[in-house]
């Protein structure tokens, strides 16, 4: 599903990625580990073709990304769910708007968005503040709308980049399994997060990077 | 469902920055006003020309003993030139009741056998009312029998050309600098409009929409922002014209509202320049979306 050949990525101020080789298979719960600055959202960027490597190649949904043309990122990227480090809702439409956004830029029938959207708002406990705008929520609440945002359209794969930074305890808790429910189902999740005590609570598959490198790619 | 969805868009669109449309309005309306009052004063202009020269270009005047046969020849001849829009013929008896109206004397009282010759009055179309056009008709005419002169005011046809010609030119010009003017205020004044909806343009590039889905709700918000100006304009201008005429300054003989095209070449054109002015902008704004 995503394949990174000895990917190099550089940025005006430094180099950000260094030798990257690594494979996510279909279905796979996979975490990236490593502290700030480490280049866990640069790796996700560049699975969403949002950033391209320097030197190598990275290849999403069997395409590589550096080849692919504008329009059909839009396209791939609509298989793809994306949860970001703010949550990047708008802030002029109510929480129904923004989570039936990606359905309705899809084309998809009203009684189809609506059946869809209550089912994701229950799941995550957000069903009370559907009519409610984003700067009525809290950071922790928001967050929850970009995950079932992201998750919408039933997407193969799930790139969240820490994803339960502002959720309290339980809600942390609530999620992390609602995610694993997903996987189950057949998603494919990356999770890129700098919370170790997370990895030991549901140990998955982790790269662990450290300045841009990978350190270990180990499996629970 | 997405034709929906870029209507629905497109109407939000302007409900939620509802400050920068209505400027970006006011702009597109004042643009139009400012070109479709120089359209019209060049209009004025060259209508008030026009009228200074006489209704026909020239006359042809026949031989006082040009047979019938010959006087069809050349009514024939003169209909099937090229260019010619309009021939009236004048028979000797009203070639004498003009003579009558405008020198106040009856010619046939003075004389006993009317003196004055029969005649075709030609007009031209514009495109062939020029000096080598009409001096070619000239010669081609003097060869027919039956003709004995054709007049032609040379020098107040070619003093109103050449009026004509430095309108024509000043007015393009003129015209030419109100657009890139108008173009460019609309231009910014939509930019700013599309740079406050950055945010948007941003997420929904990053959720998987295409340039198309991106853009169409726009450029639907830019056609109604157009209609809109366009219309303005046109009352702005229809108002203008009253005002003109109600304190009896002047009383346009070309008016914005006795011409239907000219009011929905104004609002077409608000349409154009504000849908395309806001695709342009956020063509640019996606340059700065992966």
């Amino acid at each position: 599903m995503i394949q990174f050949n000895n990917v190099h990525l550089r940025f005006d101020t430094g180099i950000s990625l260094r030798e990257l080789n690594f494979a996510i298979h279909p279905q796979e719960f996979v975490y990236i580990y490593g502290p700030s600055g480490s280049g866990k959202s640069s790796i996700l960027k560049m699975c969403y073709f949002e950033l391209f490597p320097n030197v190598g190649s990275v290849t999403v949904l069997g395409e590589n990304t550096s080849k692919l043309k504008r329009q059909k990122i839009a396209a791939s990227r609509q298989k793809i769910g994306r949860v970001f480090q703010t949550s990047k809702l708008l802030d002029d439409r109510d929480i129904y708007g923004n989570l039936a956004l990606p359905l309705e830029l899809r084309g998809d029938k009203t009684a189809a968005i609506r059946q869809q959207v209550v089912r994701r708002a229950d799941e995550l406990g957000l069903r009370s503040r559907l009519s409610h705008f984003p700067t009525e929520l809290s950071l922790g609440e928001q967050q929850r709308v970009s995950l079932a945002r992201a998750v919408i359209s039933k997407p193969d794969l799930l790139l969240a980049d820490e994803p339960l930074i502002h959720l309290d305890a339980e809600y942390a808790d609530l999620v992390l399994k609602w995610l694993w429910q997903l996987n189950q189902g057949g998603m494919t999740i990356i999770l890129a997060t700098n919370n170790e005590q997370l990895i030991q609570q549901e140990p998955a598959r982790t790269l662990s990077l450290e300045a841009g490198a990978l350190l270990e790619d180990y499996s629970a | 469902m997405k034709l929906a969805y870029i209507i629905r868009e497109g109407i939000l669109g302007i409900r939620r920055s509802r400050y920068a449309f209505m400027i970006s309005v006011f702009s597109v309306t004042l643009a139009l006003v400012l070109i479709g009052i120089g359209v019209l004063a060049v209009d004025n202009g060259l209508q008030y020309i026009g009228d200074l020269q006489p209704d026909y270009d020239l006359e042809v005047f026949l031989n006082k003993d040009a047979s019938n046969q010959e006087q069809r020849d050349v009514a024939t001849s003169i209909k099937e030139y090229p260019g010619v829009i309009r021939s009236e013929y004048l028979s000797k008896e009203d070639a004498a009741a003009i003579y009558n109206a405008e020198f106040g004397e009856d010619v046939l009282s003075l004389l006993e056998d009317n003196p004055l010759p029969s005649s075709f009055r030609v007009t031209f179309e514009d495109q062939h009312r020029t000096g080598p056009a009409i001096q070619s008709f000239i010669i081609s005419m003097e060869y027919l029998s039956g003709v004995d002169e054709v007049i032609f005011k040379k020098d107040l046809f070619e003093r109103v050309q050449g009026i004509l010609q430095s309108i024509y030119l000043i007015a393009a010009a003129g015209i030419f600098i109100i657009i890139l003017f108008s173009v460019f205020m609309t231009a910014n004044n939509l930019r700013l409009m599309i740079l406050a909806r950055f945010d948007y343009i941003e997420t929904v590039r990053l959720l998987g929409a295409g340039d198309f889905m991106v853009k169409a709700p726009f450029f639907f918000e830019g056609g109604i922002l157009g209609f809109i100006g366009g219309l303005l304009a046109v009352l702005a201008i229809a108002g203008f014209e009253w005002g003109l005429r109600f304190l009896h300054i002047i009383d346009l003989p070309v008016n914005i509202l006795s011409q239907p095209e000219f009011m929905l070449g104004t609002i077409l054109f608000g349409i154009s320049i504000a849908s395309l002015g806001v695709l342009k902008a956020v063509r640019k704004m996606l340059r700065f979306v992966s």
